[in-house]
């Protein structure tokens, strides 16, 4: 049953992990740490570039295990060690007749006694404004729609 | 999927008449007579509305040229959720191997600090 979050084109997603944020702070920023994670499973990340303070840009290559390679690629908009990080978001078109669009990444780290709690939040429509107004407003809306759709799909 | 097929699902979305026609279609098919019933809005304009949503595969208008009932598709919005997915994919994997990671960090820092006693 999707989550009236996720038909509105925003992700959240939380996550706890047995480190203090300043280190998952780290993982985040410096490439050597980023190059480690960054990517699903069997993913390798042989190229990572990313100046992290305000203003800098990042970009990461990815590499499946059949050697087929994706570059994403941003610009940090807000870099508060090691509690807050905003970044922007795109993948390079791989086709030309795609349209690729910029997310925007907003990241919390809280601390929770020596552990971090991460707060993963990612949305559409940065490039376009005239539709972020709207994103709350499909919350609302939705509640009879998402219903309907998780009936037809159980 | 093609991501302008996307774009014009959520161009659609973008409005709050159409939601709300989207949101009454959800509940079972009506006529345009019937979507245009709450709103103050002309039937062409209630009209135009629906040819956004057609053309963006959220409903399907009936054959029968007189009531030509109006219902709900849901499989533009599905393909919306999964665009979503692939999303919340890339990252649940990508921090599944934070995770470890991580775990990797602090051992080696345990390491370390057992080296220095």
């Amino acid at each position: 049953m999707p989550t009236m979050s996720e038909t509105t084109r925003e992700l959240t997603i939380t996550r706890l992990f047995d480190a203090p944020r300043e280190l998952v702070f780290r993982c985040w920023t410096e490439p050597d740490q980023l190059a480690k994670w960054f990517g699903p499973t069997g993913f390798v990340a042989p190229s990572v570039t990313a100046n992290a303070v305000a203003g800098g840009a990042w970009r990461i290559c990815i590499r499946d295990t059949d050697g087929v390679e994706h570059w994403a690629s941003g610009v940090y908009v807000e870099v508060v060690a090691p509690e807050r990080l905003v970044f922007s978001f795109r993948w390079d078109a791989e086709d030309e007749r795609q349209e690729l669009e910029d997310t925007l990444v907003t990241i919390a780290f809280a601390d929770r006694d020596g552990k971090t709690e991460m707060t993963f939040h990612q949305s559409g429509f940065v490039s376009d404004p005239s539709r972020d107004g709207h994103v709350a407003g499909w919350r609302e809306s939705f509640d009879d729609l998402a219903a309907h759709l998780g009936g037809e799909r159980s | 999927m093609a991501v302008d097929q996307l774009s014009s699902t959520f161009a659609a979305l973008a409005d709050p008449t159409r939601r709300a026609i989207l949101a009454r279609l959800a509940s079972g098919e009506a006529t345009v007579t019937e979507l245009a019933a709450p709103f103050e809005m002309s039937l062409p304009a209630v009209s135009k509305h629906l040819k956004v949503l057609e053309r963006a595969g959220l409903i399907a208008r009936g054959r029968s040229a007189q009531w030509r009932p109006c219902r709900l598709v849901p499989a533009q919005l599905r393909d919306a959720n999964e665009w979503l997915e692939t999303y919340r994919q890339f990252w649940d994997e990508s921090f599944d191997r934070l995770d470890e990671h991580l775990r990797e960090l602090r051992q080696q820092e345990e390491d370390e600090d057992a080296d220095d006693e």
